[in-house]
């Protein structure tokens, strides 16, 4: 636990998220509130359906609370103007998908260029570090693959290069082990663990797998849109 | 870049898409060709002419549609005004003439060879005439009928022979077929008819000034100095059925517009996913807009590359097979197809940009 000088990279009070469709109201997430520390890996831990990754989309900027308030690098989220969550997300944010969602028309090299692309880093200085991302997660020789020939554990590790490549400095990965066998499930929050420890990242990881607890700083539970 | 990138993944519709976009292309191209081409030969016979001025019967304003009818007696009348060099009567009427197996219609033209005016612009096969049994046909119309210099034409029961082939005389419904001024008051049966004068006024005169010596002393006359006759004859061209070539070239941008709409949002449908993946890790506000502009851009560029690689042998091909239709391009209508393109580009990125706003980086996490 590090909070104790204060430094939280992401923090939620009594956040509240409700969904209305066809005038019935869903309460995603209820009156919730945490925090996310710099070098801390923290785990939402839960079932489907019981609003983790709802709060993941609130801690990305990509959904603002219906009550309660989201700071994102201490600044509440609803004072952040689109443009500054777009570049806040490209350069300080990194995300890690169930599907992990690589770019099928971009070969590897390129999904991680991108993103850095996204965050102002001029082409050949992104593409270098890009090169280096992919060669610190061993899939450097995989760079002009495409990502329909490649296996679940070297997309996982594309993945993850795309995450970090940005110079994030908040990774958020939603179910990351879903897709994939046992042991490889288990190298991707490796992956992170070391990632928190070496490069001071903080990383919330939305899941219902109890093995990621060993990992994990800070295990919140929620059942229900409800923290436990 | 990622527009080639994607355009590239799936090639084949790639191709087949822009070969769709040039053929739409081709297609206004051809008509504008076809516009300039006939426009320019409908009117290419007064052009050359030799003649300063042009007296035609009363409320006749150019040779296309109008009819005019006068006699020897206008002549006499004219030649007593001062500055004119000579005056040459000319005789036009539509002859209808049997060839083998199907039968055509001939714009003639009766003129006096001797004086050479109002006879064929050019002679691209063949002499001028020489005497009454000749005829010069117009060059598209002789290879449309495989009609050679030397062979047998036969015009309301009268046998001429084929002394040359003329340029500059196809006016594209119909071409014209000069005849002596005496054959063609024979073949038509009224020996002092014409149609109208065309005089050479003396050098250093103003045929203006000329053109209004005649109608002061002949005010029942059509006088007309040559430029404003041919710009009569101009805008008689750009004004018949000739603009329907401009609607059917704008019903082609329109279906080329709505075609590349359809296209560009199918790409936009299929790249949904990644759409929504690139504006969750932060993809700025106009990536994604640009994206689609550049896949419009590259689909119009290479549809418009094959149409210009395209459009020359076609071209020529079309004037093998129907050698009447006068075709005239120029760097100026390629230039109006290329900016025309690029706004069609541009509006037909509209409807795709539009689908792509309603794309949500929230999908990516379902």
């Amino acid at each position: 636990m590090n909070d104790q000088n204060n430094i939280f990279t992401a923090e939620l009070v009594k956040v509240t998220k409700a969904f209305s469709r066809s005038g019935n109201e869903t309460i995603a997430v209820n009156n919730v509130s945490f925090r996310v520390c710099a070098r801390e890996l923290v785990l939402l831990l839960g079932p489907s359906g019981s609003g983790k990754t709802t709060l993941l989309t609130l801690l990305a900027g990509l959904q603002k609370p219906t009550s309660g308030d989201v700071f994102i690098f201490g600044k509440k989220v609803q004072d952040y103007s689109p443009g500054e969550l777009q570049r806040l997300r490209a350069s300080s944010m990194g995300f890690i998908f169930q599907t992990f969602c690589l770019l099928e028309n971009l070969n590897v090299l390129d999904n991680v260029t991108l993103v850095m692309k996204f965050a102002g880093t001029p082409g050949k200085s992104a593409r270098n570090h890009a090169v280096e991302c992919l060669e610190r997660f061993g899939v450097g020789h995989l760079r002009d693959e495409f990502p329909g020939k490649l296996s679940q554990g070297e997309k996982q590790r594309v993945a993850v290069a795309r995450a970090i490549a940005n110079g994030a400095r908040l990774i958020l990965a939603d179910e990351p082990t879903g897709s994939l066998a046992t042991e490889q499930g288990m190298a991707i929050i490796e992956f992170l663990h070391e990632s928190v420890t070496n490069d001071g990242l903080s990383v919330v990881i939305a899941s219902h797998d109890e093995r990621i607890m060993k990992y994990a700083d800070r295990v919140y539970r929620l059942r229900d849109g409800f923290l436990l | 870049m990622y527009a080639l990138k994607t355009l590239s993944r799936q090639y084949l519709r790639f191709i087949i898409t822009s070969i769709g976009i040039a053929l739409c292309l081709i297609l206004m191209l051809f008509l504008l060709a076809i516009y300039h081409g006939v426009a320019d030969a409908s009117v290419r016979y007064v052009r050359e002419s030799k003649a300063d001025v042009w007296v035609l019967q009363r409320h006749a304003a150019n040779l296309l549609r109008g009819t005019s009818i006068l006699t020897n007696r206008h002549g006499e009348l004219i030649k007593k005004v001062n500055g004119i060099k000579s005056i040459a009567p000319i005789l036009f009427f539509t002859a209808t003439v049997n060839l083998p197996g199907t039968t055509a219609s001939v714009h003639l033209v009766g003129y006096d060879p001797l004086t050479g005016i109002g006879g064929p612009p050019e002679i691209l096969k063949g002499d001028t005439l020489r005497d009454n049994d000749q005829i010069v046909l117009d060059n598209s119309f002789a290879a449309k009928y495989r009609i050679k210099v030397g062979d047998i034409f036969i015009i309301r029961d009268d046998t001429l022979t084929v002394a040359g082939l003329s340029g500059g005389t196809n006016l594209f419904v119909i071409q014209f077929a000069f005849i002596t001024l005496e054959k063609a008051r024979e073949l038509l049966g009224f020996p002092g008819i014409l149609s109208c004068y065309q005089i050479i006024v003396e050098p250093g005169l103003n045929p203006v000034t000329v053109a209004g010596q005649i109608r002061a002393v002949s005010p029942d006359l059509a006088v007309f100095d040559k430029a404003t006759f041919l710009n009569n004859n101009i805008h008689e061209a750009e004004t018949g059925v000739m603009p329907l070539l401009y609607i059917v070239a704008l019903i082609g941008a329109i279906v080329l517009t709505a075609l590349l709409s359809l296209i560009l949002s199918v790409y936009v449908l299929e790249q949904q996913r990644d759409y929504a993946i690139m504006k969750a890790l932060g993809a700025p506000s106009a990536f994604i807009p640009v994206i689609i502009i550049q896949q419009s851009l590259i689909l119009a560029g290479s549809g418009m590359t094959i149409a210009l690689l395209m459009f020359g042998p076609m071209l020529k091909a079309v004037g093998r097979f129907s050698p009447t239709i006068s075709a005239q391009t120029s760097v100026n209508q390629i230039l109006t197809v290329a900016s025309g393109l690029l706004i069609i580009s541009l509006l037909s990125s509209i409807l795709p940009l539009v689908r792509q706003r309603h794309i949500y980086p929230i999908e990516v996490f379902k």
